[in-house]
């Protein structure tokens, strides 16, 4: 006798460890189970489960590896009427998240969209009554940074405020969730269909270009209502590589290719490459503007300091006037880069948009016959004066000068 | 400030030179690309300085911003190396075959083209289409 109640306890902890592995949260009878542990550079993966009957269910899906995102506060608070001119700032914002709605939630979804860029990722959670399952980026921790004109005159971030508490953190994240993931469908899909004896399936499109590893999938219809998370692995393969800081995967050879193309097009039409470069980068591939421009400036390094090397060999190079303009140039070097984290991705395009059009114009007009016809003569008389250096260089004769008549 | 080069002397106005550059290292760094083509018109029409004074000094002042520029950008996160790992690569190649190119392309054509695609990408980052 005894031995069976040993043995119907024994199966009765069995089953309730089975269950347990089949992801069912701590007493809230939702389970939920996924039909791949690994994907290839995106892919689709077929979640199933149940829920208590006549719940929506919204399923989380969020990668381990995380992004950095910041966010400038300078709208008018509606209470203060003031400009709190406050950096949001986080380390820790998964690189990707999504939040699945039931389908019939899809009317809002859409409704959404067609706000344009005006959207706000916290109203469409509340649209969607989501707001209670959103979890995964709200663990984010978020620094915020009191900004000054002086401050980003000297380059600073600003004094770091103190911590934000659970609630606020989770507000700011949601912002910065938008500033990362820029459109609603890239976080919200309408793709969990819930029949009415609360089971559940939901064919989850993961996209391309994300980053790799480990990813979670979490099913919850409240706050306190969440299965156990399962998980899946996702691969990145040569040519895709995985650009840690942009949290984006991308095929090498396409930034490879442009890169090449555009600074050949750059030499011939006599403009640096990166005028064309930084906005077709942010344009093609859902890159950060930050990251674009931190990481093309360097590029055009070593072409400018072997320029400086040629003209410095044969003594082409006044180094009073070039330092003189140069230092200005340092002061305004430094202050610059602090300003491309001030700005969104849709500034950074317009502004860029105008510069372009200037530069456009200043090249339009160096191809007018009275600006071709002026610099004819001074393109001769560079190569004529070049030739001499050169001659000079090879000579090393220490008091060589150029003609007065130029 | 005069500056002296190959036995002449010049006379630059480098309270406009400095503010000029200031201000194009701004945009320049902010944005992450050189300045070149703005700061060749600056030295050349805004301080009347000759062509064979510009090519040299310019790109030395615009060597310090991109300094700058690139030590900042550093400091605050922006540097991805293996994105830099791919680009840079494929910014020398393009150095070495864009002369084999120059010499068979007319260099007024390529601006033209150049404005064409300019504009066009200008439109479109400002919405127009």
């Amino acid at each position: 006798m005894k031995r069976l109640s040993f043995f119907i306890v024994l199966t009765a902890a069995l089953f309730v460890c089975r269950s347990g592995v089949f992801a069912s949260g701590p007493g809230s009878g939702i389970t939920l189970q996924a039909d791949k542990t690994s994907l290839s550079n995106g892919g689709t993966i077929t979640i199933t489960g149940t829920a208590p009957a006549g719940k929506p269910v919204y399923i989380e899906v969020w990668s381990e590896k995380q992004v950095r995102a910041s966010r400038f506060d300078s709208d008018v608070d509606k209470d203060t009427g003031k400009r709190p001119y406050i950096l949001y700032m986080t380390h820790e914002i998964p690189a990707y998240y999504k939040l699945f709605v039931p389908k019939d939630r899809k009317e809002n979804l859409d409704k959404i969209k067609k706000e344009g860029q005006k959207w706000s990722f916290s109203k469409a959670l509340k649209d969607m009554g989501a707001a209670q399952v959103y979890s995964a980026p709200a663990k984010a921790k978020v620094d915020r940074y009191q900004a000054t004109l002086m401050g980003s005159i000297i380059g600073s971030r600003g004094d770091l405020l103190p911590q934000l508490d659970e609630k606020e953190n989770a507000k700011r994240s949601m912002q910065l969730v938008k500033v990362r993931f820029r459109s609603p469908d890239k976080v919200i899909g309408a793709e969990v269909e819930v029949n009415p004896d609360g089971t559940y399936k939901a064919v989850l499109n993961i996209r391309k270009g994300l980053a790799p590893g480990k990813y979670n999938i979490v099913a919850a219809i409240d706050k306190n209502t969440r299965s156990q998370p399962a998980a899946f692995e996702n691969n990145i393969t040569f040519p895709n590589v995985y650009l840690g800081n942009a949290g984006t995967s991308l095929n090498l050879f396409g930034p490879f290719f442009l890169s090449l193309f555009i600074s050949i097009f750059g030499v011939l039409m006599g403009a640096g490459g990166g005028f064309i470069m930084n906005p077709l980068l942010v344009s093609f591939w859902p890159l950060p503007h930050t990251v674009v421009a931190g990481t093309v400036m360097p590029t055009v390094l070593f072409s400018q300091g072997s320029g400086i090397y040629n003209y410095s060999r044969i003594k082409f190079i006044s180094w009073k006037l070039g330092v003189a303009i140069g230092l200005a140039m340092v002061a305004g070097g430094f202050i610059g880069p602090k300003l491309t984290e001030l700005i969104t991705l849709d500034q950074f395009k317009f502004v860029f948009g105008w510069i372009l059009l200037v530069l456009a114009g200043l090249m339009f007009w160096q191809t007018t016959p009275g600006y071709l016809a002026k610099n004819s003569k001074e393109q001769a008389i560079l190569k004529e004066f070049k030739k001499r250096a050169e001659e000079c260089a090879k000579t090393k004769e220490a008091a060589c000068a150029l003609p007065k008549n130029r | 400030m005069t500056v002296e080069f190959w036995g002449h002397e010049f006379k630059v106005n480098i309270v406009m030179g400095c503010i000029g550059g200031f201000l194009i290292a701004v945009v320049a760094s902010m944005f992450g690309f050189g300045g070149g083509p703005f700061m060749v018109p600056l030295m050349t029409v805004g301080l009347g300085l000759p062509m064979y004074l510009v090519v040299g000094s310019s790109l030395l002042a615009i060597f310090f911003n991109t300094m700058m520029g690139t030590m900042r950008h550093y400091q605050f996160g922006n540097f991805d190396l293996l994105f830099f790992l791919i680009m840079f690569p494929a910014a020398i190649l393009g150095g070495f075959i864009a002369p084999q190119i120059a010499k068979r392309v007319s260099p007024l054509v390529v601006k033209r083209v150049a404005i064409a695609g300019l504009v066009i990408l200008a439109l479109n980052l400002l919405g127009v289409y």
